[in-house]
């Protein structure tokens, strides 16, 4: 709900309420003047029959005989009320009526003088007409002037909203939002611009320091892995295969670092978009694909997988950075491979539009969402890092492919699937 | 044979040193891309392997000149992971291959000898290592003087172990060898004990024996004698 909705919904309560509570006493006020008026009339008709009796005139004639009502018979003296059928309208309206007694020539008689009172419905009705219509009219006021407000008054409040959401911080800009002339504004946009400026500076030094940290610890790896590499190469080690071993594994060890180093490294850059756009080349993904599987027969041997590949003819070639449609291509046919069963099945489809690997493979648990987050592994021993989907999604992102996970039972199959934007 | 490696980084610069006059080549070094000027200016290699980030210049511009005097120098480039494009340039320049870091050191010792036999057109193209003898440009694997039939990989292999004679070869180095450099070397290595299983036994049909030495849980050597 709109904060200026919310505000309107509580004043049109209060204005309800009033409103019925003003009708209310309008109308018994009125109801209450009018009868003491056609009391006072009737006073006065009183005090003056009274007198023309006293003095032995005729009763003046009315217009209609109910106005001047005489009896010989005694009747209930005072004011009372009454209804009487109203001839020409036909129906019953309500009358002030007063009675009083007169001396007359056989002892007394009876007058009873009447006010026709307008009919209370007809009242209600007036009021009611005058009162909903202000509401009405109160009503109509204050969503237009809410639609106003909301248009001229939060405009600024519009604009920042439209600027955070689409502040993207890899652009590495603050938001440099103005100051509006509402002085709640102008702090709420200063606020935020302090804000976004610290995030950037942050941020700068973050990448700076992955970046820096990337180079030089990529040197001392290479370097250990080169000099462990020649150690192995001692002579005297080959009758010490105890030691052999030891440093052997100490490489192995070395070389996951640097692996691991160099994915985390490549996650870095594609949420830095250090990826210039200008780097692309035309990639022919087909030509790609059957290199990558040239290469990794031997594993699919090893594993005696069934490789199945469809590839669409005449597939265009995509403007992408080589070494990132290469890492796409490697890791999705990797993965495939990885969580696969011996004996197993590999089908890997190429289309204009997609690239889906699918692969026979044991159900695995967990949100499927959650198996591109960095260091997912699906069995904790391996020595595997669990960032290839991680770099799939992130490269996707990267360039604006959906990719999307799907599993299906019997036969059990794992279905990875990018979709070219 | 003369090689120029040139490599910043000193200490791997020595270990490459190490490992390639190890396996006969004359090497000399280069630390900046002046010294590596010079040095490609005044004399003839027979390969140059240039690290691309060199902190004085780019090593592309050393592939420039070598092949502005026609060289008849292999070259092989040295590069991190993350230059792809330089890589791309390098190749495009006319370098003969590339090797991204960090490496194995025997498989710089089979590229560098690939460069090599690839640039060599006078006679001997064969490689022969004691009973084994392998024509490249034929594909073809003599032992002792007969045919052996291998498979694609297998002949990989092979060439991959003449390359490394007397070297303890990592069953990594082997596996990124088969399966390109991204290869999830931790995952599955059994397929490199199938490779050198069928290798053997193709070797022992035909009496050559204990060539090839398992180093349990290290990797294999190729015996020199």
């Amino acid at each position: 709900m709109q904060l200026l909705a919310a505000t309107t919904r509580y004043y049109l309560l209060l204005a309800a309420g009033l409103f019925a509570l003003a009708s209310g006493l309008l109308y018994v006020g009125l109801e209450w003047a009018l009868r003491h008026e056609a009391e006072e009339q009737l006073r006065d008709e009183q005090t003056y029959v009274q007198q023309v009796v006293a003095q032995g005139r005729p009763l003046p004639t009315r217009l209609f005989a109910y106005e001047l009502d005489r009896s010989a018979r005694p009747r209930a003296l005072g004011y009372s009320d009454t209804l009487l059928l109203d001839p020409v309208e036909r129906e019953l309206v309500p009358f002030r009526q007063l009675t009083f007694q007169v001396p007359a020539s056989q002892g007394a008689e009876w007058i009873t003088v009447r006010k026709s009172l307008v009919e209370s419905q007809d009242l209600l009705r007036v009021v009611l007409g005058v009162m909903l219509g202000a509401l009405a009219l109160l009503l109509l006021g204050v969503v237009g002037l809410n639609r106003w407000l909301a248009r001229r008054l939060w405009a600024p409040f519009q604009h920042t909203l439209g600027r955070l959401r689409a502040y993207d911080l890899h652009r590495h800009q603050p938001l440099g939002l103005p100051a509006p002339a509402i002085s709640e504004f102008a702090e709420l946009n200063q606020a935020l611009n302090q804000l976004s400026e610290r995030l950037v500076a942050d941020y700068e030094n973050l990448r700076q320091f992955t970046e820096n940290a990337a180079h030089e610890t990529q040197t001392p790896l290479a370097i250990m892995q080169a000099k462990l590499e020649q150690a192995l190469q001692a002579p005297a080690l080959l009758e010490d295969e105890a030691t052999l071993r030891l440093l052997s594994d100490a490489r192995r060890a070395a070389q996951r670092l640097s692996r691991l180093h160099q994915a985390l490294t490549l996650l870095s850059k594609l949420e830095n978009q250090q990826f210039a756009p200008t780097q692309a080349v035309p990639v022919h993904l087909d030509q790609l694909l059957r290199d990558r599987l040239a290469v990794l027969e031997p594993l699919l041997d090893a594993r005696d997988l069934r490789l199945t590949l469809h590839v669409a003819p005449d597939l265009p070639a995509r403007p992408l950075h080589l070494g990132l449609a290469d890492s796409l291509v490697q890791n999705l046919l990797q993965n495939a491979i990885k969580h696969n069963v011996p004996g197993g099945e590999i089908v890997v489809s190429l289309t204009p539009t997609a690239f889906e690997v699918s692969n026979t493979g044991p159900a695995v648990s967990g949100d499927p969402s959650r198996f591109f987050e960095r260091f997912r592994k699906h069995n904790a021993a391996s020595d595997s890092p669990g960032l290839g989907l991680s770099i799939v999604q992130h490269i996707c992102a990267y360039y604006g492919f959906q990719v999307c996970y799907a599993y299906a039972t019997y036969p059990a199959r794992h279905t990875l699937r990018v979709e070219f934007a | 044979m003369k090689l120029l490696l040139v490599e910043d980084e000193a200490e791997l610069r020595q270990t490459v040193l190490d490992t390639l006059r190890q396996h006969g080549y004359v090497v000399e070094t280069a630390a900046t891309f002046a010294q590596a000027h010079e040095k490609l200016t005044l004399y003839s290699y027979d390969c140059v392997l240039v690290d691309l980030t060199l902190p004085d210049g780019d090593g592309l511009n050393l592939i420039r000149l070598l092949k502005a005097e026609n060289s008849p120098a292999g070259v092989l480039i040295l590069t991190a992971r993350d230059g792809v494009e330089d890589r791309v340039k390098g190749l495009n320049l006319g370098a003969d291959d590339y090797l991204v870091k960090p490496f194995h050191l025997s498989e710089l010792n089979a590229r560098v000898q690939a460069i090599i036999r690839r640039r060599q057109f006078q006679g001997q193209t064969q490689l022969t290592f004691r009973d084994i003898v392998v024509r490249p440009e034929q594909a073809e694997v003599l032992v002792r003087g007969e045919p052996l039939a291998l498979t694609r990989k297998e002949y990989d292999l092979l060439l991959y172990l003449l390359a490394n004679p007397g070297r303890v070869l990592t069953k990594e180095a082997i596996a990124e060898h088969l399966c390109g450099d991204q290869v999830d070397a931790a995952d599955s290595l059994d397929f490199i004990y199938t490779y050198l299983k069928n290798l053997r036994k193709k070797l022992q049909e035909r009496g050559v024996d204990n060539y090839i030495r398992t180093l349990y849980g290290v990797g294999y050597k190729l015996n020199l004698e």
